[in-house]
């Protein structure tokens, strides 16, 4: 978990778009972060076509700084040579889930919303939504199996648990090999510590990740390497959270000057994709490779289809869509209600030329009212509880979001077991709201309709939010509220205005959201009281409580899954039962839209599928892209028939295999 | 007494060159009209509390008299209703109506609508297009507020931010600008500079700025505004005091022994009055376009306020619904064209070819 969000409402493919920009903790691996793009503008765009790869061939042979050899704290470090009691682990026997039918070919155009200002990885800007194409494509040792969450072989084939319940062993795949041809090798995991600790890539959050959370790594052989974290996890768990990928040995030379160096600079990657055109301020190609090491590997195969990938820099989605009406993007996100309801509608749609999907999956989600317990008011939790009370999220669904999206019923959900399906959000009920706050002292109504204390105290609340969309939310919420004889005054700022007011815990009531990923749930840094009262932090709530530390403590470092689920389970009912957090929206679902000649499999995505047309392998930190194909025969053909007017059966599938009923 | 009768009258009576400046102004009739109609429309906004609310006008319940529009909120419990927030008053009505008007009635406004409340109906999702049946006459935006309520609302709230920023910058500017005129010399230099450096500040970014720190209000969005806005001002006046102060009344009324205050305020300043006031209405409508961009772009007022940039920012982004954008974009120009107008007439009426002191 980490990570501001919004809402996951954009489009599949730019749908971190909205999200925050600073990592809390989170995989290490599964680095999708995305970002902070509102404020990108290109300034000076000089246009330039790069072709690739050049850089790393031509550039003269330089010494940058030397690194120092990973260095290990005190009760840290793993054995010198390895362990020979140790099990090799493998998967080959999960289901697999492209389809056979996918055929290779065709050019997928996607779009963004601003052009990246960078092409590296880390480093100061790297957050940006074009992060989502970069990094998807640097594979991890292992990958997360998207129907079953468990570890599935990538750059790795097998991989081994130490003793001491935190340090996991790779054997490296001996195809493995960077776009340039060089073999990936256990080096390049050592030196991505070292790279990753040093201070010349300008990236503070990593620095201190792979201080503090890897705590060493070893090199055995070419092919074998073992890695140490901080904490006992469960192993799919270790996997997720310590798994980094490798970087590049023979490519980055770290100067003082690194992160201006290298900002445009293609660096070689492990995935199935790379850059081949830069085209700055108008578009990026990527190109598949044709001899990828990956392509027979199980898992891997039918998968990431498309030969191109080109992304248009549009700078507005609105005109975006027009594209993608126009036949010139091949798919479109249609999460937003707007536009699966309104927009996605007309000729184009009638007639079968573009299908839509609706394809519920089990994304997490935590998104909330975080009411600042340090505020006079909301340190009461009777007046937490009659806020909770008052606060009418069924109307807002029921109107301004079409019936679409669901009440979120706690906290956080979406981690399959881990979930706790006990607990039931606060509903809006005046009568229970009216007994919270009559308890708490504001029994009667000032002349305006909002309550009084006795003091003169008004029961008026400013909500900070950073999202403009949500307005309209908003405003059915403070009418409604007014019911309950409650004020909630709209605190709108720019996104990193409101996020950066909330992290300095100067909020009343936070309305924001984590994009949650990984598999489990956390708690800490919302909830750990060391993590309260003091800026900086996640725990937006500045909640203490005693009670919830030695919990969280223990389920932090609990090697046992069975353990685990049971305290994460508790600590979500800690979290309902003291009201700091109101539940908001869920989007339990993608949508989409896409041209005819966009097939996808029988199956349409995967249990964890956070978009059906991510054209890469992760989509919400599980391996679940690349699973549709584009047909070029069909596009001929259907742009032929819409030339002369013939029509198709129109299409629009919903599919709800993956639905939870919503508990009523 | 009829002494003091005279007097008064002297003191009250006109100043013939006003007389025909205002008889010129009503001659140039699309002035004239719009200025009409301009009165008109800013008078009813600021009554429009009568015109467009959610709040009933009268309400007869069981013999008793409720007059809801001004003062507090009345609860549902006052008539018979099982809540105690504030009366829906349409749904009142239609109850008491129900039960034959044995009770009593309700008389609502003509737009029963307010600018903040969500007209919400299960089933179909705003915006509701115009609709006479439902009184949206404008038909609603996209979270189901009555267009209508809020184009008059809006207009009060960016007619009253422009003649105060018209207000506050003239006072300024006029001061400033007169003072440079009036001394000349090493005081006009430097402040001709500071002014020139002041006006090199871009007024948009930093009030972008200041909206991602804080929510702007009414005030504040008023202080930057007036902060950047006061040197327009200060160019003009300064010309047309440098060309007074050195006409032969104005060395009459100093060899009198008049006091610089005496010279500006009752000699220099009501001879340019003219150029002040041919430059009001082009304020006002600037004052009314900037805060419409800055609400559009999304760094004006904080929201629910009722506001047109906001109506046409939704406007755009529902283009499908086309009665939120026709509505603001007809209400801007014609307040525009309007305004444009009057200027006009008021730069011929007081054009000083036609009418001077000195002949």
């Amino acid at each position: 978990m980490g990570k501001a969000a919004g809402d996951r409402h954009r489009s599949g493919e730019n749908k971190g778009r909205l999200y925050g920009w600073w990592r809390g903790s989170c995989s290490a691996q599964a680095g999708v972060v995305v970002g902070m793009l509102l404020v990108v503008g290109c300034g000076t765009e000089t246009p330039a076509v790069f072709q690739a790869p050049v850089e790393s061939e031509q550039a003269p042979v330089r010494t940058g700084v030397v690194l120092p050899p990973v260095e290990v704290q005190e009760g840290d470090g793993l054995p010198g040579i390895l362990p020979d009691d140790l099990v090799w682990l493998t998967n080959e026997d999960d289901p697999v889930y492209a389809s056979p039918q996918a055929k290779r070919g065709g050019t997928l155009r996607t779009t963004i919303i601003s052009f990246p200002l960078t092409l590296r990885r880390v480093g100061p800007d790297s957050n940006g939504s074009f992060a989502g194409y970069i990094r998807p494509n640097q594979f991890g040792p292992v990958a997360l199996h998207p129907q079953t969450r468990r570890a599935i072989p990538a750059l790795a084939t097998h991989w081994a648990f130490g003793a001491d319940g935190r340090s996991i062993y790779y054997k490296l795949n001996p195809e493995a090999r960077w776009s340039d041809g060089v073999p990936v090798t256990a080096d390049d995991f050592v030196y991505a510590v070292q790279f990753m600790r040093s201070k010349e890539i300008v990236a503070p959050w990593y620095n201190n990740f792979y201080t503090e959370r890897i705590r060493d790594v070893k090199r055995y052989d070419d092919l074998t390497y073992g890695i140490q974290g901080a904490s006992p996890m469960p192993g799919t768990e270790m996997h997720a959270t310590y798994a980094f990928g490798p970087q590049p040995r023979h490519f980055h030379v770290l100067t003082d000057d690194w992160v201006a160096e290298f900002n445009w600079k293609i660096e070689p990657n492990t995935g199935p994709y790379e850059i081949t055109q830069v085209r700055k301020g108008k578009y990026i190609v990527m190109e598949r490779k044709d001899d990828w090491w990956g392509d027979d590997l199980k898992y891997f195969k039918h998968r990431f289809n498309p030969d191109r990938i080109h992304t248009k820099v549009i700078r507005d989605n609105n005109v975006a869509f027009q594209h993608f009406l126009k036949g010139e993007l091949d798919t479109f996100g249609l999460t937003l209600p707007v536009y699966w309801h309104d927009k996605a509608t007309g000729v184009a749609f009638d007639k079968g030329y573009i299908a839509k999907y609706w394809f519920y999956s089990e994304i997490p989600a935590a998104s909330g009212m975080y009411l600042n317990s340090e505020d006079p008011l909301l340190a009461d939790e009777r007046i937490r509880f009659g806020l909770a009370h008052s606060m009418n999220f069924d109307r807002v669904i029921e109107t301004v979001l079409r019936g679409d999206y669901e009440r979120l019923p706690t906290f956080q959900i979406g981690f399959g077991e881990y979930d706790n399906h006990d607990i039931k959000a606060r509903a809006f009920d005046l009568e229970k709201a009216d007994a919270h706050f009559n308890a708490a002292g504001f029994d009667v109504r000032g002349g305006d309709g909002i309550r009084v204390r006795e003091d003169g105290q008004r029961l008026s609340f400013k909500v900070t939010y950073g999202w403009p969309d949500h307005t309209e939310r908003l405003v059915v919420l403070q009418e409604e509220a007014k019911k309950a004889g409650v004020e909630l005054k709209l605190d709108l700022l720019d996104s990193a205005g409101s996020f950066k007011k909330m992290r300095e815990k100067k909020h009343q009531i936070a309305w924001s959201g984590w994009a949650a990923g990984g598999l489990s749930p956390g708690y800490w840094e919302h909830f750990h009281s060391v993590n309260a009262g003091k800026p900086q932090t996640n725990n937006l709530t500045n909640h203490a409580n005693p009670e919830m530390d030695p919990l969280i403590m223990a389920y932090r470092v609990s090697p046992s899954l069975e353990e685990r689920v049971a305290l994460a389970r508790r600590l979500e009912q800690m979290v309902h039962d003291s009201g700091v957090v109101i539940p908001t929206f869920r989007v339990p679902y993608t949508r989409a839209g896409a041209w005819r000649w966009v097939k996808l499999p029988e199956w349409l995505g995967t249990r964890t599928a956070a978009s059906l047309f991510s054209p890469f392998a992760d989509t919400g930190g599980f391996s679940g892209g690349g699973l549709f194909w584009i047909d070029v025969d069909e596009k001929r053909r259907i742009r032929e028939a819409k030339d002369d007017g013939r029509v198709f059966e129109p299409v629009t599938i919903v599919n709800t295999d993956y639905r939870r009923e919503q508990a009523s | 007494m009829n002494a003091v009768l005279a007097r008064l009258k002297e003191k009250l009576a006109l100043d013939p060159l006003t007389v025909k400046q205002f008889k010129r102004f009503r001659s140039i009739k699309r002035g004239y009209y719009s200025a009409v109609v301009l009165g008109v429309m800013i008078a009813l906004s600021f009554g429009a509390e009568l015109l467009v609310n959610s709040r009933a006008l009268v309400v007869s319940y069981q013999g008793e008299l409720f007059f809801p529009t001004y003062g507090d909120i009345i609860p549902g419990r006052t008539f018979g209703l099982d809540y105690d927030y504030e009366t829906d008053y349409r749904e009142l009505d239609r109850l008491l109506e129900e039960r034959g008007g044995a009770e009593g009635w309700v008389l609502m406004p003509p737009v029963p609508y307010d600018a903040l409340e969500n007209d919400l109906r299960a089933g179909v999702y705003p915006p509701y297009p115009p609709s006479v049946e439902s009184g949206h006459y404008l038909g609603t935006d996209s979270t189901g507020r009555d267009v209508l309520a809020r184009l008059i609302y809006g207009f009060r709230i960016a007619f009253a931010f422009s003649f105060l920023l018209l207000l506050c910058n003239y006072l300024i500017g006029i001061a400033v600008g007169c003072a440079m005129g009036f001394w000349g010399g090493l005081f006009d230099l430097i402040f001709q500079r500071v002014i020139e450096i002041w006006n090199m500040v871009p007024t948009l970014y930093v009030i972008m700025i200041v909206a991602s720190i804080v929510v702007p209000t009414f005030w504040t969005l008023a202080a930057v505004m007036v902060l950047f806005g006061w040197t327009a001002m200060t160019w003009n006046m300064r010309t047309s005091t440098y060309k007074e102060k050195s006409r032969e009344y104005v060395l009459a009324a100093r060899a009198l022994g008049a006091s610089n205050p005496r010279m500006i305020g009752s000699h220099v300043i009501p001879n340019t009055i003219s150029v002040i006031v041919t430059f009001i209405p082009f304020s006002i409508a600037g004052g009314i376009t900037l805060l419409t961009a800055l609400d559009y772009l999304g760094f004006g007022l904080p929201p629910p306020t009722p506001s047109w940039g906001e109506l046409l920012s939704q406007g755009t982004s529902n283009l499908g619904s086309p009665w939120i954008v026709y509505s603001v974009v007809t209400a801007i120009g014609l307040v525009l064209v309007m305004v444009n107008y009057i200027g006009e007439a008021i730069r011929e009426a007081f054009d000083p070819k036609k009418f001077t002191y000195y002949e």
